[in-house]
């Protein structure tokens, strides 16, 4: 796993280079929107220089700023999630939604939004003192750490990990099937609420909720990298982990509460964001021809958030006053490249 | 403005008048009496639907939403103890007066309560959503059931009822397919689109076609008339205003604000009210999907918040999202939503009752956006956010 020198210069060009890259997109998406801002504008507001118009004002500190640092966010934390799950489970194919996580997110903001009409109407829910958004957001991550916890369950009395993943798999299409019978028998105004949010969207996220968004994250992320050399053995087999003193029990573990901490807080403050957690860790592979998770793992955050954020500022289709939902240009960006990485080299491991 | 003081208490009047008329708790009047079956109604607002009338048999059509003539649904509504006439194999036979009906929208039993029909409902999409007290008794006494909404239409029961119609929700360009069963076994079903009608006179019309079902035309042209005569009095009142201050329309989620297209119901009724709207030139009856920073000029600016959506106190729209306390109809005060007439069940009856007394929803708009042109005035339907 040593890098010669030059490979590790060559390392070094290209993390600088996508550092650029990143910084490029962040100040491409403050500066686009369906508002014209003169860049001049833009570079004093955010440098609170006095002066200047106060609804550009507004538009960049209260919506721009906060809806691009979401994207790294979201970036960040779907692509380091889809890289672990697909080192755990050796697959390609894998992501963060395999473990059933994102799923169990979207049971929880369905059960609010879906039973607003029956058994719990909002009304008695905003008596317990919980209204607005944190609603949605809090019903989200207990969906996501309810499956979490019956997913650690069931992993314990699994030895294999391809099993964990068909496990996962199934637990995650109980939980939508569990989604369709209520919005089978819910009224078509609330279905379609809860169809805004399962388009998913990096606009949503403001003020305190951003801070409790990053932190959970940022978490998520450090348990990431203090695990890179187990996730390095995992991916030579579990024998061989075995060998080195890795327990694959509690490796999984670690895995698992990583990625749901990451997958679930992003899914219920962001909605399901498809796409990234898979296509990301595919690129980052690709470009550093590695499988060392101390390089990949930066590497996934900083295509991860370049990549997020240029969908972001596609999504908003520059020049027009409508926006696409971010979880659709992810897909829609994010297909073509992985089909074409593959094509280009013609192989598609998960070895680097 | 003194010597016009008479002029808005005599319009004021007629305005609630009507209004008291429909919410009265009378008995049901004889079902043969007062009806009027050589009566006939014109349609001058709506663009949905037609009524022509023949010897013995109305032919309606529910139009495209285009409004042409290409993909029509045609029904014929022939007196009983008459036959039916040939030459319309596709139509839909109803026999009149229709003595029970099945209603799907809270809306169709607002225009049943409208011409005084309310205790033929015997069967409800939900029961959940209702304010007319004739009907919430017969849902006390189990005299109107609940059928299930369109997904799950409880067919069986349905058919039991034997109900003379049944008046769905839908628009023309949906399938009929879902009511093909019921059909079959002799129901006809209606397909109301009163919903995509976009002015608010076109979109109360529709109570014409339930009165052309029960041979109530006579009854229907003198109300109708009379909500006509009060609304045109109070468009022609808000003309006066000098100034038109600018109103916001909904809430934007999850960074999406869905804004109410320039020819819609809704901006029809800010233009009548004589407010200024910033997608007034928009094309469309439906709406817009802007993005919220699309619309964060106007929101910033507008002096008046209207129709904001689920929130009854200042507090729930800061704590849906803190950025909207910087828009100026917040800090002024100037929150208005249409949910004053919501029930105990938690019902709104600006969907049902609100749908056909366009002239006081007007009124209340009217005495947000200019008070001093209806002094006086104590709003039904909106209701300041504390």
């Amino acid at each position: 796993m040593q890098l010669t020198n030059n490979q590790r210069k060559r390392k070094d060009i290209k993390l600088a280079a996508l550092c650029l890259l990143l910084i490029g997109a962040f100040f491409l998406d403050i500066a686009l929107g369906p508002v014209r801002i003169p860049l001049r504008s833009i570079c004093r507001i955010i440098l609170s220089l006095p002066g200047g118009d106060s609804t550009w004002q507004y538009i960049v500190m209260q919506i721009r700023i906060p809806k691009t640092f979401t994207a790294v966010i979201a970036g960040c934390g779907l692509s380091v999630s889809g890289l672990q799950m697909q080192t755990l489970f050796r697959n390609p194919l894998a992501e963060p939604a395999v473990l059933g996580v994102t799923a169990g997110a979207s049971l929880g903001v369905a059960a609010v939004m879906l039973a607003g009409g029956s058994i719990t109407t909002l009304y008695t829910i905003r008596e317990l003192g919980l209204s607005g958004s944190w609603l949605i957001t809090i019903a989200g991550c207990t969906g996501a750490a309810g499956v979490m916890l019956l997913v650690i369950l069931i992993s314990k009395a699994v030895k294999d990990n391809i099993m964990m993943l068909i496990i996962g798999v199934m637990v995650g299409t109980v939980t939508l099937s569990i989604i369709s019978i209520w919005q089978y028998f819910s009224d078509p105004e609330l279905i379609k609420d809860y169809l805004m949010w399962t388009f998913g969207s990096l606009g949503g996220v403001t003020g305190a909720q951003l801070y409790v968004l990053g932190l959970a994250t940022f978490l998520g992320l450090v348990i990431s990298f203090l695990s890179s050399k187990m996730l390095d053995a995992l991916l030579l087999g579990e024998n061989y982990a075995r060998s080195m003193g890795v327990t694959t029990q509690r490796a999984r573990l670690i895995i698992i509460c990583s990625t749901s901490l990451l997958a679930g807080s992003i899914t219920a403050f962001c909605g399901p964001i498809g796409f990234i957690g898979i296509a990301v860790p595919q690129m980052a592979r690709s470009v550093f021809a590695t499988s060392n998770h101390r390089v990949l793992i930066p590497a996934c955050c900083l295509i991860g958030t370049t990549l997020m954020l240029l969908c972001d500022v596609i999504g908003q289709l520059p020049g027009s006053q409508a926006a696409l939902p971010i979880n659709i240009v992810t897909a829609l960006v994010g297909a073509p490249t992985v089909i074409w990485m593959i094509l280009r080299k013609n192989n598609l491991s998960i070895f680097g | 403005m003194t010597n016009n003081r008479f002029f808005y208490c005599a319009l004021l009047l007629t305005i609630f008048s009507c209004k008291e008329r429909t919410a009265q708790n009378t008995p049901p009047p004889a079902v043969n009496n007062s009806d009027s079956p050589r009566v006939t109604t014109t349609i001058r607002y709506a663009r949905g639907f037609t009524i022509d009338y023949h010897d013995n048999y109305k032919l309606v059509h529910v139009l495209d939403r285009k409004g042409d003539l290409t993909d029509t649904l045609e029904y014929l509504l022939v007196q009983k103890g008459h036959p039916t006439p040939d030459g319309h194999a596709k139509a839909q036979v109803i026999p009149i007066p229709i003595s029970s009906f099945v209603a799907m929208s809270s809306m169709h039993v607002g225009m049943a309560d409208f011409m005084g029909i309310a205790e033929r409902i015997t069967g409800l999409g939900s029961l959940q959503y209702i304010n007319s007290p004739i009907v919430r008794a017969n849902i006390k006494a189990g005299k109107t059931i609940q059928v299930g909404l369109d997904g799950n239409l409880n067919n069986e029961l349905l058919i039991s009822l034997h109900p003379g119609l049944i008046m769905a929700m839908s628009n023309p360009e949906a399938t009929t397919a879902k009511y093909k069963t019921l059909m079959d076994a002799g129901i006809p079903v209606i397909l109301n689109a009163e919903w995509l009608e976009s002015t608010p006179l076109g979109r109360a019309e529709w109570v014409k076609l339930m009165a052309a079902l029960v041979n109530k035309e006579d009854l229907v042209n003198k109300k109708f008339d009379s909500v006509v005569r009060s609304y045109d009095s109070l468009v022609q009142l808000a003309s006066q205003a000098k100034e038109h201050p600018h109103v916001i329309i909904g809430m934007p989620y999850k960074g999406s604000w869905f804004i109410p297209a320039g020819e819609s119901y809704m901006a029809h009724f800010i233009r009548d009210a004589g407010g200024g709207y910033k997608w007034a030139d928009t094309k469309g009856v439906g709406s817009l999907a802007l993005n919220f920073e699309a619309v964060a000029p106007e929101a910033l600016t507008a002096d008046f918040w209207l129709n904001i959506g689920y929130v009854d106190r200042k507090q729930d729209i800061t704590s849906k999202d803190p950025r909207f306390a910087s828009f100026r109809s917040f800090s002024t005060g100037q929150l208005y939503n249409n949910n004053k007439k919501t029930n105990d069940i938690g019902s709104n009856d600006y969907w049902e009752s609100g749908a056909v007394n366009p002239q006081v929803l007007l009124a209340d708009m009217i005495s947000i956006l200019h008070p001093e042109l209806l002094p006086g005035h104590t709003s039904v339907y909106y209701k300041q956010l504390q």
